[in-house]
């Protein structure tokens, strides 16, 4: 069943069309994976999901409802989440206070607090330090903290735009196998990846941007074949690794 | 003597914390330097003094106060604030500022630019402690203030709102990814922070006995000071801000003469910024706010 349902979409900044005719569908427990050289709007894409960026054309749905003209909130409330570039972790807050965050719009604070336990369970570096400023955290445990806060927002979907990126490989590794294991949780995952090989190896279905269209979208196996997918990348001047 | 004139200080202090914190709140997480706040405090007295002339009951005259100020808030957000977002960062000040001087001058053609008596609301009733009066009123005033600012200061770090607060103030665009609905939160900082500076009116008004349409500006000027000395952004720096400028005040009044009291007051502003440019508990860049 299609959780999320993005038809035809069209985002402009200005007068840059960033996003044209985009289509995507990722369904109940899928893992889906977004990849394509920079610029070539994949961001764009989660922001457009997210409501973050406003749509020129095109419609989105989230577990049966329209959610084309839903803000940002709401749509995180009815299940939405996204772990951004960047990760933006809030560095005048604690560790704890991040995790905190991603479930300010709840109110069970019991189960809350139970998810956030289970969450410095599964990254002790994150228990050690949860009432130190979240920037004293390396490059990988502050990923860690970005997903432990879309985490604690019980999403239904969650996106996350570049995980992997400024990653040591042992974080890389140990993100995919979070990856898989929340997904084997009954989460479904938009990821949008650089790193095509690893995002490809997950993911149970894989559409490529190039300059705001869909190229290629598919089986992974198959499009990590495919000769156009380093084409792709070639195309912007920026391989990936 | 001394103890007489530091809680006199105090006292004073209080209410220029009062206002300094209205002034962080907008600093701090809007980014605004909101100069319609000293206007918002000679309301909280002013409007009160007028009800209270209608023959309002206090509870009700001041109750009334603090709703106008919130909503002439609510006007600056939209009018002055609201527009700013795209454009040029001084716009929405200096409209703000444009605000101040409507408020005086509404205020100066209703009653006049002349002193007004404020009634004595409550009968004189003193502490007598060794050789030390303290007022009743005073110091149910200065608890209100501090007990007010401290539960706002718990209200920011331990709650859902709090955090969401401090995450505004951190980054917008991020406040906005994690589903902060911005539009509502903005709106409502205002109204928090015009309660706070009409609230310390209406205390002023009260302890001392007096409004004029323009006993905002001096306050404000004052207050802002206070806030730089705290640090920029530091609720607890806007604390000690205040209660030093009103004790610096006070005993410059009583030890020296009224005339130094604007060099003391900014003299201490000028010192503490060679000192500690950032403010007593102000931090660098990029660390813990509010
Ligand atoms: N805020 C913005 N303003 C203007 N142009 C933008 C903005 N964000 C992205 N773009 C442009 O939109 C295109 C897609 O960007 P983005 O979605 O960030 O790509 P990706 O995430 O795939 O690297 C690029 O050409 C980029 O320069
Ligand atoms: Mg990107």
């Amino acid at each position: 069943m299609a959780l999320l349902e993005v038809s035809a979409i069209e985002v402009n900044y200005g007068r840059v069309t960033a996003l044209s005719g985009v289509d995507l569908t990722v369904n109940e427990g899928e893992i889906v994976t977004v990849l394509g050289a920079n610029g070539a709007g994949k961001s764009t894409l989660l922001r457009a999901i997210l409501g973050a960026v406003p749509l020129k054309a095109g419609g989105i749905r989230f577990s049966g409802a329209d959610i084309t003209r839903a803000p940002t909130h709401s749509r995180i409330a009815s299940g939405l989440v996204l772990v951004p570039e960047g990760r933006r972790i809030l560095i005048s807050l604690s560790v704890e206070e991040n995790l905190q965050l991603g479930a300010h719009m709840r109110t069970d604070t019991t189960r809350v607090k139970a998810e956030i336990d289970a969450i410095y369970q599964r990254f002790p570096n994150l228990a050690e330090r949860r009432h130190m400023l979240a920037s004293c955290l390396s490059g990988g445990e502050q990923q860690m903290l970005a997903i432990g806060r879309a985490m604690l927002a019980k999403p239904r979907l969650m996106m996350l735009d570049e995980p992997s990126l400024g990653l040591s490989p042992l974080f890389v590794s140990k993100l995919f196998d979070l990856i898989k294991e929340l997904n084997r949780d009954g989460l479904s995952i938009l990821l949008v990846e650089q790193n095509t090989g690893k995002a490809l190896g997950v993911a149970h279905q894989a559409t490529v941007l190039e300059l705001g269209r869909v190229v290629m979208a598919g089986d992974p196996k198959a499009l990590a074949a495919d000769p156009r997918l380093q084409q792709a990348y070639l195309g912007e001047g920026t391989p990936s690794h | 003597m001394l103890t007489q004139q530091i809680i006199n200080g105090l006292m004073l202090g209080a209410i220029y914390m009062l206002v300094a914190v209205a002034f962080t709140l907008a600093i701090g997480v809007l980014n605004f330097l909101n100069f319609s706040i000293p206007g918002l405090f000679m309301l909280g007295g002013v409007a009160t003094f007028g009800f209270l002339k209608m023959g309002w009951p206090f509870l009700l005259a001041a109750a009334g106060a603090l709703f106008i100020a919130a909503l002439v808030s609510l006007l600056v957000e939209r009018l002055a604030y609201r527009r700013m977002k795209e454009g040029d960062a001084d716009v929405p000040l200096v409209s703000s500022l444009g605000f101040l001087v409507l408020l005086e001058n509404l205020v100066l053609i209703r009653y006049g630019s002349d002193q007004q008596a404020f009634p004595a609301l409550f009968p004189d009733m003193n502490l007598r402690v060794g050789g030390l009066v303290i007022g009743i009123v005073q110091l149910v005033s200065m608890a209100i203030s501090l007990g007010l600012v401290a539960w706002l200061s718990w209200f920011l770090r331990t709650t859902n709102a709090g955090r969401r607060i401090r995450t505004v103030a951190e980054n917008r665009e991020t406040a906005m990814l994690m589903g902060i609905n911005i539009e509502r939160l903005v709106p409502q900082l205002f109204v928090c922070s015009a309660l706070l500076a009409a609230l310390a009116g209406l205390l002023f008004a009260i302890n001392y006995q007096q409004v004029t349409p323009f006993m905002g500006e001096g306050i404000g000027f004052k207050a802002v000071a206070a806030m730089i000395i705290g640090g920029m952004g530091s609720i607890w720096g806007a604390v000690i801000g205040g209660l030093l400028i009103g004790l610096a005040e006070v005993l410059s009044v009583s030890f020296i003469g009224a005339d130094v009291v604007n060099i003391t007051v900014y003299g201490l502003l000028l010192v503490i910024l060679i000192l500690r440019p950032q403010g007593l508990l102000g931090r660098p860049p990029a660390r813990e706010k509010l």
